[in-house]
């Protein structure tokens, strides 16, 4: 007999997600559905405004990720005025674009993803000189890994557990059966991820130096609003160069030391969890962090591709302006669209929202009804998966040197096969491995920033193009970029000088897509289906699969309660 | 002379500001702090907004601690609440986005970093929807919640700071300052 598993909310992502899964009389899940609010409401308020400040507003779509969305705008409207940046400011970007990455990925996993595999609890039973010697094992080149030192982390964690408050070690199943490592593992996570929630804050200082503040550091259409000078005392002078430089090379440390390490030490104690979870086997990246500038994708670092199918043989072209191959579909969505229209481009994108679903407290959504305010973004009708393992299969099918060193060690180190990617662990995986990238690319980038302004450009903005006069009375843009989470895309058409209609389809639209109109799961929901469940009371395989997506919805409201029930509900529309 | 380094008091303002009575302990904040000139100089006032953990750093190093946010505890909306145990406060958000003050205090209690003093004054939220007004009843809790705010703040001060540093005139130029992170 069907059973019919609820998750609503979803805890430990950013926004509001629901998931229902229908089990089989064995357990198993044999259907999915996504259902979840997104922020949209941006794509009204730039109605009519002055494309040179679109980047501010949308930047605020989003804190966590941040600065992504300011990204993308300003290359949409680049691109659509032909407006070319200079050097300076293509590596700034690309150093503050790989910031974010790797600050967001080693706190998504210790943060967010690490009480789906770390029993917290479990770690007040370990030996802290078994755990010394383990930790000495693990990450030989972190420096704290004393029995003292464990022991004092275990006796904090004791007392904090004891006062009867899990707090931020309470949105998970503790005792659960399918926890499988030794308490001595379990005690060195939790003392990493106390390191982690160190450190995270200092890496994002390099968005403060260059962006003036953190979140939502200062972009500019043209390039960087920040000036590069020697002799100034509020420019990018060599004081701030250095910390930028020492803040990259601890960024390093902490990923090679730490968070790698740690990724595969989980990895290790669930084998099984490399054979759940793969989903759709189609994974698309627009490609990013450009080494000769946007218009030539040849020289991304993240290069740009789609696989289908699980055919790491052939990496099939993207190119988001072509109408005939991003579309988004609202067969499942609450929303409307013009008579006769399917599925439509960005460009001719419409938001016109109608929610048809069951009225609040509800049950259960009608999978063969629309159910959910996010679109069904499709590629040539082809759901797909985007975000780290997507990046991480282009650029291992397209024969890219350095993902196939990283890879290639990380399956070796396991003892896998590459099969193995295509999973819930090899997603989570695959954000580890792109971080290791991403923090060689962040001293490359900032090296090459330095020999540039030593060379004599200090350029960091083109204001060739500033003024309206200079504009094309009509003309479209798209600016992209590879989010931490997945493709991005704008969408920009500027009319007489102000935006005309603005579209925006973000990573975890693609990712918690509901089904389309052929009646295909977006990639959470093929993620979900085969995975067979020890106790629907407590569904932790469907939240170690959804979280590793890492989801990023919409943002809801905070206020302090009293007993951690939701406190308020934003509904945006 | 103001000492080198951090204030030993902090008054930390959070909540969203677009989110109507989400953003009352911004609202708290800005009436409380102009009074900060006429206080020692060993305060600082902070708008933390909606940054939740990236605060940690900011509230480490203290030596008390005063919240001013909403505070849902079910009570009548406009209700003034002074809570001297945060423990009270269930530290569980369900979303990262939800920059929940006590997940803030949990953590930092956890990293041996929590100021020994803390309190929180904050208003029972009556409407949380986009908008930039407070709602009626918050709006009328606004001076009883600014009182007791006050009289938190100087309690928390004498705790924290001892006889022999205090007494200084404070110098106009070094005001406490306001540094706005979230959206106004």
């Amino acid at each position: 007999m069907a059973r019919r598993v609820v998750v609503d909310p979803v805890t430990r992502i950013e926004g509001h997600l629901r998931i229902e899964a229908v089990l089989d009389d064995r357990g198993v899940i044999r259907d999915a559905i996504s259902s979840g609010t997104m922020w949209r409401g941006l794509e009204v308020i730039l109605q009519g405004r002055d494309p040179r400040e679109a980047w501010a507003f949308c930047e605020r779509i989003c804190g966590v990720c941040t600065t992504v969305h300011a990204l993308a705008s300003v290359r949409s409207v680049e691109n659509a005025l032909k407006i070319q940046v200079p050097r300076n400011a293509d590596h700034i970007r690309n150093i503050m674009a790989l910031t974010q990455m790797v600050q967001d990925h080693v706190m998504h996993f210790y943060h967010l993803h690490a009480l789906d595999w770390v029993d917290v609890v479990s770690a007040l039973k370990a030996d802290p000189a078994a755990t010394a010697t383990l930790a000495q094992k693990v990450s030989p080149d972190w420096p704290t890994a004393s029995p003292g030192y464990f022991r004092e982390i275990q006796a904090t964690v004791k007392k904090f557990v004891d006062s009867g408050q899990l707090g931020i070690f309470a949105n998970a199943y503790w005792g659960h059966p399918a926890y499988k490592m030794p308490p001595e593992a379990n005690l060195m996570a939790v003392a990493h991820y106390l390191e982690a929630l160190q450190w995270q804050k200092e890496i994002i200082k390099i968005h403060t130096i260059f962006g003036g503040k953190n979140p939502h550091p200062n972009y500019l259409v043209g390039g960087m609003a920040c000036a590069i000078s020697m002799q100034g005392d509020h420019a990018i002078n060599i004081e701030r160069l250095n910390q930028v430089r020492d803040l990259i090379t601890e960024a390093r440390r902490v990923v090679e030391g730490l968070y790698v390490p740690d990724l595969l030490a989980v990895a290790s104690f669930y084998p099984e969890w490399t054979k759940l979870g793969g989903g759709l086997g189609n994974y698309m990246s627009y490609g990013d962090i450009p080494q000769n500038g946007i218009d030539d994708p040849a020289h991304y670092r993240f290069p740009r591709g789609i696989v289908v199918g699980r055919d790491l043989s052939h990496v099939l072209p993207v190119d988001p302006t072509d109408s005939g191959q991003v579309r988004e579909e609202v067969a499942h969505s609450w929303y409307d669209y013009p008579q006769g229209k399917d599925a439509l481009h960005p460009w001719e994108g419409v938001t016109k929202a109608r929610y048809t679903g069951p009225k609040a407290p509800y049950q259960q959504l009608d999978e063969n009804a629309k159910y959910s305010w996010l679109k069904a973004p499709r590629w040539k009708g082809l759901p797909m998966e985007v975000g780290p393992l997507a990046r991480v299969l282009v650029g291992y099918a397209g024969g890219r040197s350095d993902f196939k060193e990283v890879v290639s060690e990380a399956l070796g180190r396991l003892k896998l096969p590459p099969a193995a990617l295509f999973s819930t662990m090899g997603r989570t995986a695959a954000r580890g491995l792109e971080t290791r990238l991403a923090v060689r690319w962040l001293a490359e980038e900032y090296d090459s920033l330095v020999a540039n302004i030593k060379a004599g450009d200090t350029a960091t903005a083109n204001t060739k193009r500033w003024e309206p006069e200079s504009w094309p009375a009509d003309v479209k843009g798209c600016g992209f970029c590879e989010a931490p989470r997945g493709a991005l895309g704008h969408w920009v058409h500027i009319a007489a000088g102000k935006i005309a209609n603005y579209q925006i389809v973000v990573p975890s639209t693609w990712n918690a897509s509901p089904k389309d109109g052929k009646g295909q799961h977006g990639a959470y929901e093929a993620a979900l289906l085969d995975t067979p469940m020890a106790d629907p009371e407590r569904p932790i395989e469907i939240l170690r699969t959804i979280h590793s997506f890492d989801p990023c919805l919409a943002c809801a409201s905070h206020v302090i309660g009293p007993n951690g029930r939701k406190l308020a509900e934003v509904v945006v529309r | 002379m103001r000492t080198r380094g951090k204030a030993p008091v902090l008054v930390l303002g959070v909540g969203n500001a677009l989110l109507r009575d989400d953003g009352v302990g911004l609202r708290l904040l800005s009436d409380l702090s102009p009074e900060g000139r006429s206080w020692d100089a060993e305060i600082e006032f902070l708008d933390g907004g909606t940054q939740g953990l990236a605060l940690l750093g900011r509230i480490a190093g203290r030596r008390a601690l005063l919240i001013l946010d909403a505070v849902n505890l079910g009570a009548a909306p406009g209700t003034v609440h002074v809570l001297r145990e945060w423990r009270d406060c269930a530290a569980r958000s369900a979303t990262a986005h939800e920059s929940n003050v006590s997940e803030l205090l949990a953590v930092s209690t956890l990293l041996g970093e929590c100021p020994e003093k803390v309190a929180i004054v904050g208003i029972e939220p009556h409407r949380i929807a986009t908008g930039m007004e407070l709602s009626d009843p918050v709006a009328r809790a606004l001076p009883a919640a600014l009182e007791a705010a006050r009289g938190l703040l100087l309690e928390l001060t004498e705790a924290a700071v001892p006889e022999v540093e205090r007494g200084r005139k404070p110098v106009d130029s070094f005001g406490p300052m306001v540094i706005p992170f979230g959206m106004r």
